[in-house]
Order: C-alpha cells, then sequence, then structure tokens
C-alpha cells in the first residue's frame, strides 16, 4: 500500500512536471510569451467578426463574445487534437527507455492545453464582466462541459496519433477533417439556424452541443442543455474507449513502428 | 550467491522483425497499392532465448556487429515487446543508457535531469538532492539551463550517464555507453564501476571493449547470429567469442 502511495504520488508529480514543461515551451519561448496564446484566438476573432458581422450582417447580439467563446472551445478541441497527433513519434524519449506509460504522457499533454484554455477562459471573463453581460450561478456547470470536452478531445487525439503509426498523412487530413466539423458547429451560426438547415447535426458533431453548452452556462447563464450533454458524454466515452483500444493495439508497438 | 533473487527473466523469447518489400507509411500509398501484393520478410533477430539475471550481478553483452546484441537489450529493458509466447519479467525499475536516448533535445539540461530522475520513479524532492551532483560528475555546471539540443554527443553522454548514476534504477543496461566521451571522462565512468554504487543493482553491459568486460562482468552473454551462444564465465564467452569467424 505504501509503494502503491510513492508509485501514485510520483506519478502525479510526473504528469504535472511534464505539463508544465510542455505549457512552458508552447508560450514561454517566444519572446511575445502568454500573449502568443492570446493572440490566436484574437486574431481569428477579428477575421470572423469582419465576415460575420460587418459583411454578413449576422444578427446574433454580443457577436464578439458569442464568437470569443466558441473559438477558446474549438481551439482547445484542435490544439489537443492536432497537436498531439505527432504525440507518440515527439515524445518517443519519454516511454521507449523507461516505465513510463504512454496514456501518462498523453495526460501530461492534455493538461498543458488545458492550462491554455483556462488561461484564454480568463479573458473571456473579463470580456464577460467589462461588456456587461456579467457571470452567473450557472457557470458551475462549466466543470461538466469541460469534463466532456477534454474526454472528447482526449479520444480523438488517442485515435489521431495511433493511427499516424500507420498511415502519416493523417496530419494532413485530419486538418480537412477538422474544417468541416468546424463549419458544421455553431461557432458562427445560430444554433437554431445550423438545426434548421441541417436537421440532426446536434446529434452527428459532438462539438456542436459542447460549444452551445458552453455558451449556455457562461454566457446566458442558462442551465446546458441535458439531453445533448448526455449525448455528448455518451459519444466522447465511445471516442475515447476505441482510442485506448487502438493505444493498446497498435500503441504498444509504437517504439518499434516509428 | 546463494539466495539468489531473480532481476531479469527471460522465456522463450524471440524478436522479429518485418520488412516489407515497400513500406506504405500513408493512406494514400495504402489505397492505390491495394490490389498489389506486398512482399512480407521476417526477420529474426533474437532466437527463442531463455535465460535468468540475478540481482547485482554484472553482465557482459558480446558479439559481432549485427549479432543481436542491442536488440536484446531493448526486449529486456522493455523498449521492444518479444513476439507471441515469449515472456519478459523485470524485478525493479531499469534504464536503458546509450548515448543520450531518453533525452528531448528541446529541453534545457535542467528539464532532462527532472523529466529523466522522475520516469525513474524519483520524487521531485529527491531530484533536487541529487541535482547538483549529477550536474557535477557530468561537468555540466555552466550549461544547466541550455537546449541540450546545443550539446555535443559527448555533453549529452555524460549527462545521461550521471543521471543514471545518481538516479540508482535498479537496472541498468549499458549500451556501448563508454565509446564516447573524452578519456579523461571515459576514465571516470569506468572507475565509477569500481566504486560500490553498483552494489545490489544490475548491470547489463554491451559493449566490443575486451578489456572491460573481462574486468568488470562476472558471467557474459555471447550473441551470434541472433542465437545465444554462450551465457556463463565471462573468460570462456571471451574465448568462444574470439574462436568465432
Amino acid at each position: 500500500m505504501i509503494t502503491d502511495n510513492i508509485l501514485t504520488a510520483n506519478r502525479l508529480e510526473r504528469i504535472w512536471l511534464l505539463a508544465k514543461i510542455e505549457f512552458k515551451l508552447r508560450y514561454y519561448e517566444s519572446k511575445l510569451g502568454l500573449l502568443w496564446a492570446l493572440i490566436k484566438p484574437l486574431t481569428n476573432l477579428v477575421i470572423y467578426f469582419i465576415a460575420f458581422k460587418i459583411v454578413m450582417r449576422s444578427n446574433i447580439p454580443d457577436f464578439e463574445i458569442y464568437l470569443f467563446s466558441g473559438l477558446i472551445i474549438w481551439d482547445f478541441f484542435i490544439e489537443s487534437t492536432t497537436g498531439l497527433t505527432l504525440i507518440l513519434q515527439t515524445k518517443r524519449y519519454l516511454y521507449e527507455y523507461s516505465n513510463m506509460s504512454k496514456i501518462e504522457i498523453y495526460l501530461a499533454s492534455m493538461i498543458s492545453v488545458s492550462l491554455g484554455l483556462g488561461f484564454n477562459f480568463i479573458i473571456l471573463l473579463i470580456f464577460l464582466l467589462f461588456g456587461d453581460i456579467g457571470i452567473g450561478l450557472n457557470v458551475l456547470y462549466l466543470p461538466l462541459v469541460f469534463l466532456v470536452v477534454f474526454v472528447f478531445s482526449f479520444g480523438v487525439a488517442l485515435i489521431l496519433s495511433n493511427i499516424f503509426i500507420l498511415a502519416k498523412d493523417i496530419h494532413q487530413i485530419w486538418p480537412l477533417a477538422s474544417h468541416l466539423m468546424m463549419w458544421i458547429s455553431p461557432l458562427f451560426f445560430k444554433t437554431t439556424d445550423l438545426t434548421g438547415s441541417l436537421p440532426g447535426i446536434e446529434h452527428i458533431n459532438p462539438m456542436f452541443g459542447i460549444m452551445s453548452n458552453f455558451r449556455n452556462v457562461t454566457l446566458y447563464n442558462i442551465q446546458p442543455d441535458f439531453y445533448l450533454l448526455g449525448i455528448n458524454s455518451i459519444q466522447a466515452i465511445i471516442v475515447f474507449t476505441i482510442g485506448y483500444f487502438l493505444l493498446k493495439k497498435i500503441g504498444k508497438k509504437a517504439s518499434e513502428l516509428l | 550467491m546463494n539466495n539468489k533473487e531473480i532481476s531479469i527473466q527471460l522465456k522463450n523469447v524471440s524478436k522479429s522483425f518485418k520488412t516489407y518489400n515497400k513500406s506504405y507509411q500513408t493512406i494514400k500509398d495504402r489505397l492505390l497499392n491495394l490490389h498489389k501484393k506486398n512482399e512480407v520478410k521476417n526477420i529474426l533477430a533474437v532466437k527463442s532465448l531463455n535465460l535468468e539475471i540475478y540481482k547485482g550481478e554484472c553482465i557482459g553483452v558480446i558479439g559481432r556487429n549485427g549479432s543481436g546484441k542491442s536488440t536484446l537489450t531493448k526486449v529486456m529493458s522493455g523498449a521492444f515487446l518479444p513476439d507471441k509466447g515469449g515472456k519478459v519479467m523485470k524485478n525493479g525499475t531499469s534504464l536503458l543508457l546509450n548515448l543520450g536516448v531518453g533525452f528531448s533535445h528541446e529541453l534545457t539540461a535542467r528539464e532532462n535531469i527532472y523529466v529523466n530522475g522522475s520516469t525513474l520513479g524519483l520524487r521531485i524532492q529527491q531530484i533536487d538532492e541529487i541535482f547538483n551532483d549529477v550536474i557535477e560528475f557530468a561537468e555540466l555546471e555552466g550549461f544547466i539551463d541550455t537546449k541540450i539540443k546545443y550539446f555535443s554527443s559527448g555533453m549529452i553522454q555524460r549527462l545521461s550517464f550521471s543521471i543514471a548514476i545518481y538516479a540508482k534504477a535498479d537496472i541498468l543496461f549499458l549500451d556501448e555507453v563508454f565509446a564516447v566521451g573524452d578519456e579523461k571522462f571515459q576514465k571516470k565512468a569506468t572507475e565509477v564501476l569500481e566504486r560500490n554504487w553498483l552494489e545490489n543493482r544490475t548491470a547489463i553491459i554491451v559493449s566490443h571493449s575486451a578489456f572491460l568486460v573481462e574486468k568488470y562482468c562476472n558471467r557474459t552473454i555471447l550473441m551470434h547470429k541472433g542465437v545465444l551462444l554462450y551465457f556463463g564465465d565471462t573468460k570462456k564467452a571471451m574465448e568462444k567469442y574470439r574462436a568465432l569467424d
């Protein structure tokens, strides 16, 4: 039991250590530092704002905050999936010659991406407070919504990185596939417009429910749509299970195949 | 040595690699070549091997180039999985050392020491304690916060050797680690073998240096064309090795 505890403590320390180092590598290396974490969603914000508000005259109220809140969740999904596609290759030094299990390596990277989301979330809070929208008690549901997007992204990352072992061009294919996912998500559109023109989309694209529930609890201070949250949870668990299965099947031979 | 505690045990371990006539690395390749037959060649790098290594032993691994030495150590360390039916049992933490692998070149020496130490099962607090010794032994005082991609191969090797010494892994696989580094460091590294840091730890030394193996290893594995030709007394192993054509 005691050795078990020591092992677990060591493992947790290690995951946190790796997450911190990765976060630092991602943002602190450049001169602009942590600002980079902000520049990406802000740049996208400006681009999409021009396109959808100024040119297309979107009638969504507080469109800039609507957009920003969607962008930071979308960025989390992209950073964790695209960012982890090559993980078994780039983090090879961690598992090849030691006793560290691969799932810990994934977890560390997922935490590191989550730290980025946390930082962006603070910016969103500032927007909300200064934009006179405020924040309500329903934000307490946020951990639930976050858990779903975390598990879902984790699962997709597992699947992609293990396919990468067998087919390197998944690295080129995924950005295209995810791009399609973005355009059928409520990132720029009203959820009702989207379901009106693409019936059933809320059941197909998990990011649909995740994004709209994220806005429900932060922007609109209403309860999440529990029906969609339930469906997304099931989707997340299925995707994660497939990813975990692939890691056990293909990933265990990663050090020979890569 | 009565009461021998097993450190590593291999049962019926083989390791084969599949090589394909053409390698399809992408989805496009796979789709375009669905109808074509791809010749598969099986290369058996290590053939059905059984052995037991006891705690505290220093084992040499010798053999010609391509005899399966490195594959064997990689299978023993867990980097490679043995083929179906084979079993590798290890007792304790292990560290495979060969020329700076296990490091990320994007990280600094400091970060690498912490990451490496932590993967070996040390607590952060324990790493804090050995940190200065590791740096001092590796002679890298001025380069603590330098990314190791700017290091020379000798510096990287010194660092990983130094971590291995202080990190106290139960089993050490030393794959040709005495081959590089300048003369001064080589001397220092071999001296380490004489000091008592190896006590109660198991070391597996892969080396072409007959001198080193003869001096420090009590038992030696002789590999030849993937087969374990001999495992036992170092002197006899060396004789057989020299007799190989």
